[in-house]
């Protein structure tokens, strides 16, 4: 019985605390207490060592999954020296070095917008030096026949044009407001870069707490068991989620103007 | 140009206090379609202030989340100072709780646009901000 108590599991608690209590009412039966007395301490025992094996799993667990994740970063350590590209290994980084490339692109593509409307500017210029050649054309339709209606028809093009460019600048301008999405994402990954900060901080503080468990338990850590693949699971499982939607979160600007507006505004 | 915006003076000194860069240049661009190009920028409420101080600032629009000082705490500072509670302020931002947007009410917000906007809204809101002072 020591010996089963001394390797006992959690999933064979039940089954063991069956069979000690059937054994333990026989016993009183029998009127043998002193045997009884002892049965109880096995029991109080086994409770124990059920305890101790588990936190003896979690640390042991633990110790690997740190080993792990300390070996990503002294890889990236190492890396560093030998080549700029490889030095990116760790998330925090690569999430910030995204925020800063899609900040440069956005300047890029909205370098390209403001170009654009100058050249929408010019084109606006020219169309009023389009007006005054049209003006002559007016002029000079009353004394050549040839020319009949050209006025008009021209006119036509020309509205037509101004109403092209107008529509250019609106789309440009639509194009510079969508780079707004750099912010949001920029955002929604700098909460992402906390959240892995305090991930790291804390896996410390727990690799800490597994080495004061490790002197007090005497658990070999050398033995640990098959199945690392899952720890490793475990660590790299810390991905960016997207953040779903609160519940309390308003919908879009209507519903905030809605709000607002029963507040008083 | 809807008349709101007709009566305003257009050399009026704007504040625009955003961390990301991208924005600050957004909402600087549609401010200037509006004919508004006398404008400051600043990335956070700590910066903010500083320019705010000098005194010429008579239109400030923030972001809320914005490390060091955030928008929130910029807003109830300036309503709390009496140099500068007059100052209209707009707030742009993505965070879009209704206890977010109840607070910046009670701390004396003028607009609350949320993030992605549109250029039509910015404006539309800024007009009425505006419209409401002059």
């Amino acid at each position: 019985m020591k010996k089963k108590i001394a390797t006992l599991e959690y999933d064979g608690l039940e089954d063991l605390l069956g069979q000690m209590a059937r054994e333990l009412v026989t016993t009183i039966e029998e009127g043998n207490l002193a045997h009884a007395m002892e049965l109880i301490n096995d029991l109080q025992e086994a409770r124990h060592q059920v305890f101790y094996n588990e936190v003896g799993h979690l640390t042991r667990g633990l110790h690997e999954a740190i080993k792990a994740f300390s070996s990503d970063i002294d890889e990236k350590i190492l890396s560093e020296e030998s080549a700029a590209q490889t030095a990116m290994t760790d998330a925090s980084e690569r999430l910030s070095y995204v925020i800063e490339l899609t900040e440069k692109n956005s300047h890029e593509t909205m370098d390209r917008v403001d170009r654009s409307l100058t050249l929408v500017d010019r084109l606006d210029g020219q169309s009023e030096r389009f007006r005054d050649l049209l003006l002559l054309v007016g002029q000079l339709e009353g004394e050549f026949k040839a020319l009949d209606g050209v006025y008009d028809r021209t006119c036509t093009v020309k509205n037509e044009s101004e109403k092209t460019i107008e529509e250019l600048r609106s789309t440009l301008t639509e194009i510079l407001v969508s780079q707004s999405v750099q912010d949001i994402t920029g955002q929604l990954i700098r909460r992402v870069i906390t959240l892995m900060t305090q991930v790291e901080s804390q896996l410390v503080k727990l690799m800490d707490m597994a080495a004061k468990v490790e002197r007090l338990t005497g658990i070999e850590m050398g033995q640990a068991p098959e199945g690392d693949e899952a720890k490793d699971d475990a660590i790299r499982a810390q991905g960016p989620q997207l953040k779903k939607k609160e519940a309390s979160a308003v919908g879009n600007q209507d519903d905030v103007d809605e709000l607002l507006s029963s507040l008083g505004f | 140009m809807p008349g709101g915006l007709c009566l305003v003076k257009k050399d009026i000194r704007i504040l625009v206090v955003d961390d990301f860069s991208t924005m600050r240049r957004i909402i600087k661009n549609l401010l200037r379609d509006l004919g508004f190009t006398n404008v400051e920028e600043a990335d956070d409420g700590k910066t903010a202030l500083p320019i705010l101080k000098q005194g010429r600032i008579e239109f400030l629009i923030t972001d809320w989340n914005m490390p060091g000082m955030t928008g929130i705490d910029l807003l109830k500072t300036v309503r709390a100072d009496p140099e500068l509670s007059h100052i209209p302020v707009l707030m742009v931002t993505a965070e879009a709780k209704r206890e977010q947007i109840i607070a910046a009410a009670q701390a004396g917000v003028n607009g609350y646009v949320i993030k992605p906007f549109t250029a039509v809204v910015l404006k539309e809101k800024i007009e009425k901000i505006f419209e409401r002072i002059t």
